[in-house]
C-alpha cells in the first residue's frame, strides 16, 4: 500500500507547480499577518472595555468577546463578504464590494480577536493583587504602575497563550480559499480541476501545512518554556 | 418583515433539517473521536513499540487545519482506502480526525493527572491493569477531563459549519442554498450566523453548568 501511495502521491506533479503553490502559501502568510494585527488591536481595545471601571464598557466588551468566541469562523467569513457590503451599499446609495482579501482579514481578525481578549484578560487579571497594592504604597502613579509592574509580569504570562492562538489563526487561514483568496488551498483546488488529480495535490498540501504548523508550534512551544521560566524568576 | 417570511419563516423545515443534520455529525464525529483518541491515546502511553506512530498521529491531526483535512478526506481518501463514498461520511470522518488527535492529548493529561498511588494502591490489592485502568483510573481521570472534552465537542460543532462545503446538507449548506435561491443575504445569512451563536452559545451555558454540578457532586 505503500508503494501505490508513493507512486499515486506524484511528487512530480506538485513540482511542476510549486511556484504558484508557494506563492499560494505565502498569500496565507500575508492573511495571517494582516488579521494578526487586527485581531491583537481589536482584542487589546475589548480588554481594557472588559477591564475598564464602567458597568456598561465591561458589558459591551464581554459581549464583543462571547459574540466572536462562538460564531463559527466559516460563517462569520460568509457574513463578512456579503451582508455589510450590501447594508453600506443600501445606506450610501452607492455599489460597494468587498475584495476577498479585506474580507477574509476582517473576519479572521475579528474571529480572533474574541480570543485575545480573553487571553489578555486573564493574564492581567493573574497578577496578584498585592502587586497593585506593593506598587501603590512606593507611590508609583497608575501608568507608571501599569508600565513597570504589571505589564512586564502579564506579558510573559500572555505571550504563550497568544502564540497559540496564532497558531489557530494560522489554520484559520485556510478557510480564506472558500471565498477566493488565491492561498495555497485556492491553488491546489484550481489545479485538481485543471488536472482531475485530487489525491497527490490534496495529500501535498495536508502535508505542507502539517510542516509548517508543526515547525511553528514546536518553535511557539520552545520559546514559551523559556518566557514561563523567566517568569518564574 | 416580509423577507423575513418570505426566506426565512417559510423555509423553517429547511433550516431545522439542517440543524438535525449538523447535531448528526457532531455527535458521529464526537464519539468516534473519542474512541479513536482513546485508543490512541494507551497506544502512546503503553505500547512502546509503536508509541511513535501514535506521536505522529496525534501531530498530524493537530498540526492541520480543519478544512485541509476536510479536503484530503473527501477527495484522497476514497482513492486510497475506497471510503467514504457519501459525502456525509466524509464529513463526520475529518471533524472526527481533528478531534482524535486533540482528545488523545486530553486523555494522556487525565491519566497522568490521577496520582501514581491510585494505581499501585489498585494494583497491590490483586486488580488486573485493565480493571485498574476501567475501575480506578478512568472514571477519576473523567472528571478532571470533563471541561476540555467540552469544549472539544464545542469546536467540533463550530468545524461543522464546514462540511457544507463538500455538500452535506447541514446548517450552513441550507442557508447558502436559500440564499442563492432567494439572493436576500442580509436577512438569512444574519440569522443563520445567529442561530449559530445561540447554539454554541446554549451548549457551553449547559455544558458548564453540567461540569460545575459534577465537580461539587464528586470533587
Amino acid at each position: 500500500m505503500l508503494a501505490d501511495f508513493i507512486q499515486a502521491v506524484q511528487a512530480s506533479l506538485f513540482w511542476e507547480y510549486r511556484k504558484i503553490l508557494l506563492i499560494g502559501l505565502a498569500t496565507n502568510f500575508h492573511v495571517f499577518g494582516l488579521s494578526a494585527v487586527l485581531a491583537v488591536a481589536l482584542g487589546l481595545v475589548a480588554c481594557l472595555a472588559r477591564l475598564s471601571p464602567f458597568r456598561s464598557l465591561r458589558w459591551g466588551g464581554t459581549f464583543y468577546a462571547e459574540l466572536f468566541r462562538n460564531t463559527p469562523e466559516y460563517v462569520l467569513l460568509v457574513w463578512v463578504h456579503f451582508v455589510p457590503p450590501l447594508l453600506l451599499t443600501l445606506l450610501l446609495h452607492t455599489r460597494i464590494n468587498f475584495s476577498p482579501l479585506f474580507s477574509a482579514v476582517a473576519a479572521l481578525g475579528l474571529a480572533s480577536s474574541g480570543y485575545f481578549t480573553e487571553t489578555f484578560r486573564a493574564g492581567i487579571q493573574s497578577i496578584p493583587r498585592g502587586q497593585v497594592e506593593a506598587a501603590r504604597s512606593t507611590g508609583l502613579s497608575g501608568y507608571l504602575m501599569f508600565r513597570w509592574v504589571i505589564m512586564p509580569q502579564a506579558v510573559r504570562r500572555i505571550l504563550p497563550e497568544a502564540m497559540n492562538q496564532f497558531i489557530s489563526l494560522f489554520k484559520s487561514t485556510t478557510l480564506v480559499s472558500l471565498i477566493a483568496v488565491p492561498d495555497l488551498m485556492y491553488q491546489v483546488s484550481m489545479i485538481t480541476q485543471q488536472q482531475m488529480r485530487p489525491m497527490p495535490l490534496y495529500s501535498g498540501a495536508a502535508i505542507i501545512y502539517f510542516i509548517v504548523i508543526l515547525a511553528l508550534s514546536s518553535l511557539v512551544r520552545h520559546m514559551s518554556e523559556g518566557w514561563r521560566a523567566v517568569g518564574r524568576t | 418583515m416580509d423577507v423575513f417570511r418570505r426566506t426565512i419563516w417559510n423555509h423553517r423545515d429547511e433550516f431545522l433539517q439542517g440543524i438535525v443534520v449538523t447535531g448528526q455529525v457532531c455527535l458521529i464525529a464526537f464519539l468516534v473521536a473519542m474512541a479513536i483518541g482513546l485508543v490512541v491515546c494507551l497506544i502512546r502511553m503503553y505500547c512502546r513499540p509503536l508509541r511513535w506512530l501514535a506521536i505522529l498521529y496525534i501531530e498530524f491531526c493537530r498540526s492541520t487545519p480543519i478544512y485541509v483535512q476536510l479536503m484530503w478526506v473527501n477527495y484522497v481518501w476514497p482513492e486510497l482506502f475506497g471510503w467514504p463514498t457519501a459525502f456525509f461520511d466524509a464529513g463526520w470522518a475529518a471533524l472526527a480526525l481533528q478531534s482524535s488527535g486533540y482528545l488523545a492529548e486530553t486523555f494522556r493529561a487525565g491519566i497522568e493527572g490521577v496520582s501514581r498511588g491510585q494505581r499501585e494502591a489498585a494494583l497491590s490489592t490483586g486488580l488486573s491493569p485493565t480493571l485498574t485502568m476501567r475501575w480506578i483510573i478512568l472514571p477519576q481521570a473523567l472528571l478532571t477531563m470533563t471541561p476540555s472534552l467540552m469544549n472539544q465537542f464545542l469546536v467540533v460543532v463550530k468545524s461543522s459549519s464546514l462540511v457544507s462545503v463538500i455538500a452535506v446538507p447541514d446548517l450552513m449548506y441550507q442557508a447558502l442554498r436559500l440564499t442563492s435561491i432567494w439572493f436576500e443575504p442580509i436577512e438569512i445569512l444574519s440569522f443563520t450566523a445567529f442561530l449559530y451563536i445561540l447554539i454554541v452559545f446554549a451548549l457551553s451555558a449547559g455544558m458548564k453548568w453540567y461540569s460545575d454540578r459534577l465537580r461539587t457532586r464528586y470533587a
